[in-house]
């Protein structure tokens, strides 16, 4: 090994252990970084400057200390985040004491390690890339110190490492459809981001909040067409409580069920979940059913999730655009949904009742409540001014600008008001269609909030105020309908068409990503074995699969292994090999390691008839093949008419 | 071929073959040897011949010879010579030692130390000598014949492979089959037959021999399997050490002379097959170190490289 050589084994492992830091950079503590780039930049100076690196005692000194600085980082050597400003600490150390291969194996083993730190902590497309690089390092830098030699030369050692991984490739695709998955959370280690979705209560600007992000929520892919924008309605938190000023629901309250008869147009979807939306699952309003396992529908139609849930949900439903209910309202449900609370908003109350007194029926009543919202002057926007505790009556008669929660909350209080049963209901409205993916993309942007009423003979009727005001908002979504919705960015990628289209091929190939290998679970993997006429119900089952898959892989491996490149075998080559093949039918098969002199020599007890001739023919050979006069085409041909021509008697004729 | 060529050399064959009685194999490695301008080693227990066949080489191929008897308290001077102080002229002259001959018989030669080894061996690689400052160079041809006998332990120095290296082949004669022994009893002894031997040829045809046997054809076939011959030791994990390249060259010359010694101008895979015991075996060991286990690893390695076609 020269020690020139050595050197770059050494700078490609210092490579790949900077690689797996670099993907934990926005992870770790700035000072474990700086202490890993101290230690590697130490070790540089040691290959290229030859600085003498620490010694035994120091480096002891050092490994205790930066033990004990995680620890008072983080309270605990457990866990992912303790786990990898240890690792990353620790290979730093260890490139300071990298003399022998081994330490170069150790080194890389590190750096996979970090690799895999960061596979578990995030798993998006936009990181892929970047995992693909460090692994190719990793196997480089790996190649580098087992072939040091071929260090020298950088490009035989891409093509060696590339090779490797090629040939890894069908291992790790077999391992990834057939190692059995855990059904667990057991991936989701890392994660404890904070939910940033619907929340259980709504107050004046709690939705423009969500409106000003444009982060996907959830897709939906359905069975058929999808619905008309004005039917995309995803029913979250339906909220029952009002203090004047904010609207909750009570956590814990489960509200009386009523009978609902399911009509209008059906729709089949599956719905995949962002992580960390909360609990609150979204559904095409009004779902019916859903094989969602973590979840419930509750007696309001909401989908609420048992447990909180930080890894992205897939599930399917069935939704009806349109129910009724020729029940009564029960007792507890028309007392909690009429309620007001005292001495708040008295203006609106007042007028509620007087429209209430004037209107004939329920449906006149909500005819004149809307047509109060389509004539009194209001205008929709996403920056209204803020409002005072009695959020109404300000609201009605002084701001009169607001957006979706703002309508939903005053209009609810006018119906409660005039004694209808009236609840706000908060989700998402709309959302955008992606061609490419076939999929409808719901982004945070897309928040709303409405209305339900009940009228006597129909059950719950959706009424959205805000579309009676800005009827745009439903068909095209906020960003537009409002000029100032969204970011400078965003306004310009939804202006722009082909940039559009970019923006939405990218948001498919994430949404691919996600849902087909990242959502690869228990269940999708059973869906691909029965369609590949396998079933495996048990990991058991799938143990032996892949132990099968294992077996084929290094079969073919050293089958490749083993094949020498060979050339194309000359004229006259095969020519001898049909002699000898043809000699070997009659009892007189050559050896491999038999010479074309032995083997005629061999022959001397073929019987005269052929044995004379085939002797003569192996001269011959020997004569054209290993002579120093190239053969000629003419004395090629001749050999092999004659090879073809050669009368054989078989062996067993002769006894 | 070359009939007319190979003319001498079948007599040569014959003429040796009256001394050497039943060994018409290895006789005729000895001489692919000595054509292929290598330097021979004869292995063997005492009484099988071998003096007698160097003897015979260097008589009935007309060369000038020496033998020294290896002992342990020979020095290198012994072999190489001294210079003498010459009251006539008043100056030092060289007094030439055995080495400077054309054909130099080393009896045992595992007796000597390991420094007169060495001085000899190598006078072997170079052909040339150095005394005082002054390069001397070595007669034209120039062989070494050496003999040892491997199962003396006692007070020999065994040659390391560095030195056993530089002989071309190795190369045993063995006891004679019943036949070849009841000949030998019933005639005359070999030793009286020596000095009727005639000298078939002399330095100068010799010469003009070994400039033939380089310009034998090789094939690149041959080539091929010479080359599967060495990778194959190389990657075989029970051997010591793989053949070196020289050994690749010394195969790659011996096989020239063993197809020339047969009237061929072209280099077949027989011919490899056939010095390839000779050249090969003493460069091979086995991890486990099995003596004498060379032989049986050049019938491996031969049976394991397939003869391409």
């Amino acid at each position: 090994m020269q020690p020139g050589d050595d050197r770059r084994a050494r700078l490609w492992l210092l490579g790949a252990f900077l690689g797996g830091i670099m993907l934990h950079l926005s992870q770790l503590p700035p000072w474990i970084t700086l202490g890993a780039l101290l230690c590697a930049a130490w070790c540089l100076a040691g290959i290229v400057g030859r600085v003498p690196l620490p010694g035994k005692r120091l480096r002891g000194a050092l490994v205790a200390g930066l033990t004990i600085g995680v620890l008072a980082a983080f309270h605990t050597l457990n866990g992912l985040a303790a786990g990898t400003a240890l690792l990353a600490l620790m290979g730093a150390m260890k490139l300071l004491e990298t003399r022998t291969r081994r330490d170069g194996y150790i080194v890389v083993a590190v750096a996979l390690c970090l690799l895999l730190a960061a596979c578990l902590g995030n798993q998006d497309l936009p990181h892929a890339p970047l995992y693909l690089v460090q692994a190719w390092l990793c196997v480089t830098a790996l190649a580098a110190t087992a072939h040091p030699q071929a260090a020298a030369h950088t490009r035989r050692l891409a093509s060696l490492s590339a090779r490797s991984l090629l040939l890894a490739l069908p291992l790790a695709m077999a391992m990834f459809l057939l190692f059995p998955r855990l059904t667990g959370g057991f991936w989701s280690v890392g994660a404890s981001r904070v939910s940033t979705g619907l929340s259980d209560s709504m107050s004046p600007g709690s939705i423009s909040e969500l409106g000003e992000s444009s982060d996907p929520v959830f897709r939906v892919w359905f069975q058929g067409p999808p619905p008309p924008p004005q039917e995309r309605y995803w029913r979250g938190p339906v909220l029952h409580e009002f203090d004047g000023y904010t609207w909750r629901r009570t956590p814990g309250l489960q509200y009386p069920a009523e009978q609902l008869d399911y009509t209008g147009a059906v729709y089949h979807y599956r719905v995949r979940l962002e992580p960390d939306t909360g609990p609150w699952w979204l559904a095409l309003d009004t779902i019916r059913s859903t094989d969602a396992a973590g979840a419930t529908i509750t007696p309001d139609r909401q989908l609420v999730a048992r447990h909180p849930v930080h890894d992205p949900v897939t599930y399917d439903a069935v939704s009806y655009t349109f129910t009724r209910s020729t029940d009564r309202l029960n007792h507890l449900t028309q007392l909690l949904d009429t309620a007001l609370p005292p001495r708040r908003n008295p203006r609106s109350v007042r007028l509620a009742q007087q429209l209430r007194a004037a209107a004939p029926d329920a449906h006149a009543f909500v005819t004149r409540v809307l047509d109060l919202f389509r004539h009194g002057g209001f205008s929709y926007t996403l920056t209204p001014p803020l409002l005072d505790l009695n959020s109404v009556d300000d609201f009605l008669f002084n701001t009169r600008q607001g957006f979706c929660g703002h309508f939903a909350s005053a209009f609810v209080t006018l119906m409660r008001a005039g004694g209808l049963p009236a609840r706000v209901v908060t989700g998402y409205q709309g959302g955008e269609w992606n061609p490419l993916g076939g999929y409808l993309l719901v982004r945070r942007s897309d928040a709303h909030a409405w209305a339900e009423i009940w009228l006597q003979g129909q059950g719950w009727v959706r009424v959205d105020p805000t579309a009676v005001v800005a009827p745009e908002r439903l068909r095209r979504g906020a960003l537009d309908v409002l000029p100032d919705a969204g970011s400078a960015s965003e306004r310009l990628m939804y202006e722009i068409t082909w940039l559009n289209r970019l923006h939405q091929g990218w948001d498919a190939a994430n949404a691919w990503w996600s849902t087909r290998l990242v959502g690869y679970d228990f269940h999708a993997q059973s869906r691909l074995l029965q369609a590949l006429g396998l079933s495996a119900r048990s990991w058991q089952q799938l143990g032996a699969l892949l132990t099968a898959a294992l077996g084929l892989w290094l079969l073919a491996v050293t089958l490749s292994f083993n094949r020498l490149p060979r050339a194309r075998p000359h004229r006259l080559a095969r020519a001898y090999a049909l002699l000898c093949a043809r000699l070997g039918s009659a009892g007189f098969a050559r050896r491999p390691d038999e010479g074309p002199v032995t083997y005629a020599r061999s022959l001397a007890t073929a019987p005269q008839a052929f044995g004379a001739a085939a002797r003569q023919l192996l001269e011959r050979y020997a004569r054209l093949r290993f002579g120093a006069d190239t053969p000629t085409e003419a004395e090629l041909e001749q050999f092999e008419r004659d090879v073809r021509g050669l009368r054989l008697a078989r062996r067993s004729s002769r006894r | 071929m070359n009939g007319a060529r190979a003319e001498p050399l079948s007599q040569v064959v014959a003429a040796l073959d009256t001394i050497i009685i039943g060994k018409p194999q290895q006789v005729r490695l000895c001489l692919a040897c000595l054509l292929a301008r290598g330097h021979l080693l004869i292995e063997d227990v005492p009484g099988v011949g071998k003096t007698t066949l160097a003897h015979g080489l260097a008589r009935v191929l007309g060369l000038s010879w020496q033998r020294v008897q290896f002992t342990s308290d020979l020095l290198p001077a012994d072999i190489i010579g001294v210079p003498i102080f010459d009251r006539a002229t008043q100056q030092f002259q060289f007094r030439q030692g055995p080495l400077f001959t054309q054909l130099l018989l080393a009896d045992e030669v595992n007796r000597a130390s390991p420094r007169t080894q060495s001085a000899l061996l190598e006078a072997m690689e170079e052909r040339q000598v150095s005394v005082e400052r002054a390069t001397l160079k070595l007669p034209e041809p120039f062989f070494v014949i050496a003999t040892q006998n491997p199962h003396e332990q006692l007070g020999t120095f065994e040659l390391p492979e560095s030195q056993l290296d530089r002989f071309l082949m190795r190369v045993s004669l063995g006891y004679p089959d019943t036949q070849a022994e009841r000949r030998l009893l019933a005639g005359r002894e070999p030793r009286e037959l020596l000095d009727t031997l005639p000298a078939v040829l002399d330095a100068g045809a010799l010469l003009h021999m070994q400039n033939e046997v380089r310009d034998v054809h090789r094939a690149g076939p041959l080539l091929d399997y010479l080359q599967q011959l060495v990778a194959h030791t190389r990657a075989r994990t029970d051997l010591k050490l793989g053949l070196s390249p020289r050994a690749g060259l010394g195969l790659m010359r011996a096989a020239p002379a063993y197809a020339y010694l047969d009237g061929r101008h072209a280099v077949l895979p027989e011919d490899v097959q056939a010095v390839l015991p000779a050249v090969a075996t003493h460069r091979l060991q086995r991890r486990d170190a099995v003596p004498e286990s060379g032989r049986s690893i050049a019938a491996e390695l031969l049976r394991a490289v397939p003869v391409p076609t």
